[in-house]
């Protein structure tokens, strides 16, 4: 028996691949199936979002209180009561019970939260000028009360953060390096939302006043304000003013 | 990438050291030998699994198949243990008995507050003759 070494060229033990492409591959089915299943799902949140009884929107909505802000009460937010209530009078369609909350901040702002509450904060009524301007503001807030804006974002966030888990885990790395990649849809998504609810306030303010030159003065304000371009907006949540006014121009036109 | 560096390195020292044959028989089976040495030689090394075999790998859990990126991994460390045992008898004219063994360095290697690392442990008996 005579041994003789002899060198082996090959190896059967490694799978001779790219592991970069493998990569690109993997990774590019788990985005796949990501947006197959975000896409398909968000689009039975928005189905299912509009016709959910209000009776189970205000359950769902339990624990969004407001009583984390420091409210404030004077003629302003009777002011605010006021205009709403003759809002709510006009509004079309099934109106359920929504409160108007005046908040001791600086603020140019107003937010509609789950369950019927709208916040205004005090340094948004320091900007308005007129009645007009501060029920476009409301009409912004209600509109998306209507179209149930704030259900459908819960919902679409409670499909990304199934599908994360269902995927990946509760705790697992990859999660945070996908999960930026979808999130510039989630915005888009939003700011299509928000022209709705500018459209919805124009309807309401034609309305209770006849006529709409509130939202235009509140609208124009807000553009010469405005220091971003329009490039910065494309990841925020609201479309630039320019573009809301241009927006709020065809409406009237039509 | 460290790991062509290292599989650049086994080849080599492969090559040099391929003169000592490593057997998994217990058993002399050359005959008419003096063995004049007979001791127990062992090699180890303990090698890291990488951020990104990591990641590849939990994709591949999510679609099944073969584990490429632990492939290289688990045939390095157990060449580079065989070589580091056949470096410990560099005179033996064989190595009788190779055993190998593999365990996981730890707690767990998908687990992201720990990397894991494998260790790849080989024994055998060198022997030599009398020439």
């Amino acid at each position: 028996l005579k041994y003789s070494p002899k060198e082996l060229k090959t190896n059967v033990n490694v799978t001779q691949t790219s592991s970069l492409k493998e990569f690109f591959i993997l990774i590019g089915g788990v985005l796949a199936f990501l947006v197959v299943g975000y896409g398909a799902l968000g689009f039975l949140v928005d189905f299912i979002a509009p016709r959910l009884p209000y009776k189970i929107e205000q359950a769902l909505s339990g624990p969004f209180g407001h009583n984390i802000f420091d409210v404030k009460k004077n003629k302003e937010s009777e002011e605010l009561e006021r205009i709403l209530g003759e809002l709510l009078d006009v509004m079309p369609g099934e109106v359920g019970s929504y409160r108007v909350t005046l908040v001791d901040d600086n603020l140019v702002n107003a937010m509609a939260l789950p369950g019927g509450s709208i916040i205004v904060f005090a340094g948004l009524m320091n900007e308005v000028e007129s009645e007009e301007e501060l029920a476009f503001v409301l009409g912004h807030e209600l509109g998306h009360f209507a179209n149930r804006d704030h259900l459908k974002g819960l919902g679409r966030g409670l499909v990304f953060y199934s599908l994360f888990v269902l995927l990946l885990g509760s705790d697992s790395s990859l999660a945070e390096l996908i999960g930026g990649s979808l999130a510039g849809v989630q915005v888009k998504f939003s700011q299509h939302q928000e022209m709705m609810a500018d459209m919805y306030a124009l309807d309401l303010l034609n309305r209770r006043y006849g006529q709409v030159t509130g939202a235009m003065r509140f609208m124009e304000k807000l553009a010469s304000k405005e220091k971003k371009g329009r490039l910065a907006y494309y990841f925020s949540t609201h479309p630039h003013p320019k573009v809301r006014i241009a927006n709020i121009k065809s409406k009237i036109r039509n | 990438m460290a790991e062509k560096k290292h599989y650049r390195s086994i080849i080599s020292r492969e090559a040099q050291l391929l003169h000592i044959p490593t057997v998994s028989v217990k058993n002399m089976i050359e005959g008419g030998v003096d063995i004049i040495d007979a001791r127990m030689v062992q090699g180890s090394v303990v090698i890291s699994i990488d951020h990104f075999k990591r990641i590849l790998a939990s994709l591949r859990n999510i679609f099944g198949g073969k584990v490429t990126a632990y492939e290289s991994l688990v045939d390095r460390a157990r060449r580079e243990a065989i070589l580091r045992m056949k470096e410990k008898s560099p005179n033996a004219d064989i190595v009788l008995n190779t055993r190998i063994e593999t365990s996981t360095i730890g707690r767990s290697a998908n687990n992201r507050k720990s990397i894991g690392s494998i260790e790849a442990m080989a024994y055998g008996t060198a022997v030599s003759y009398r020439k």
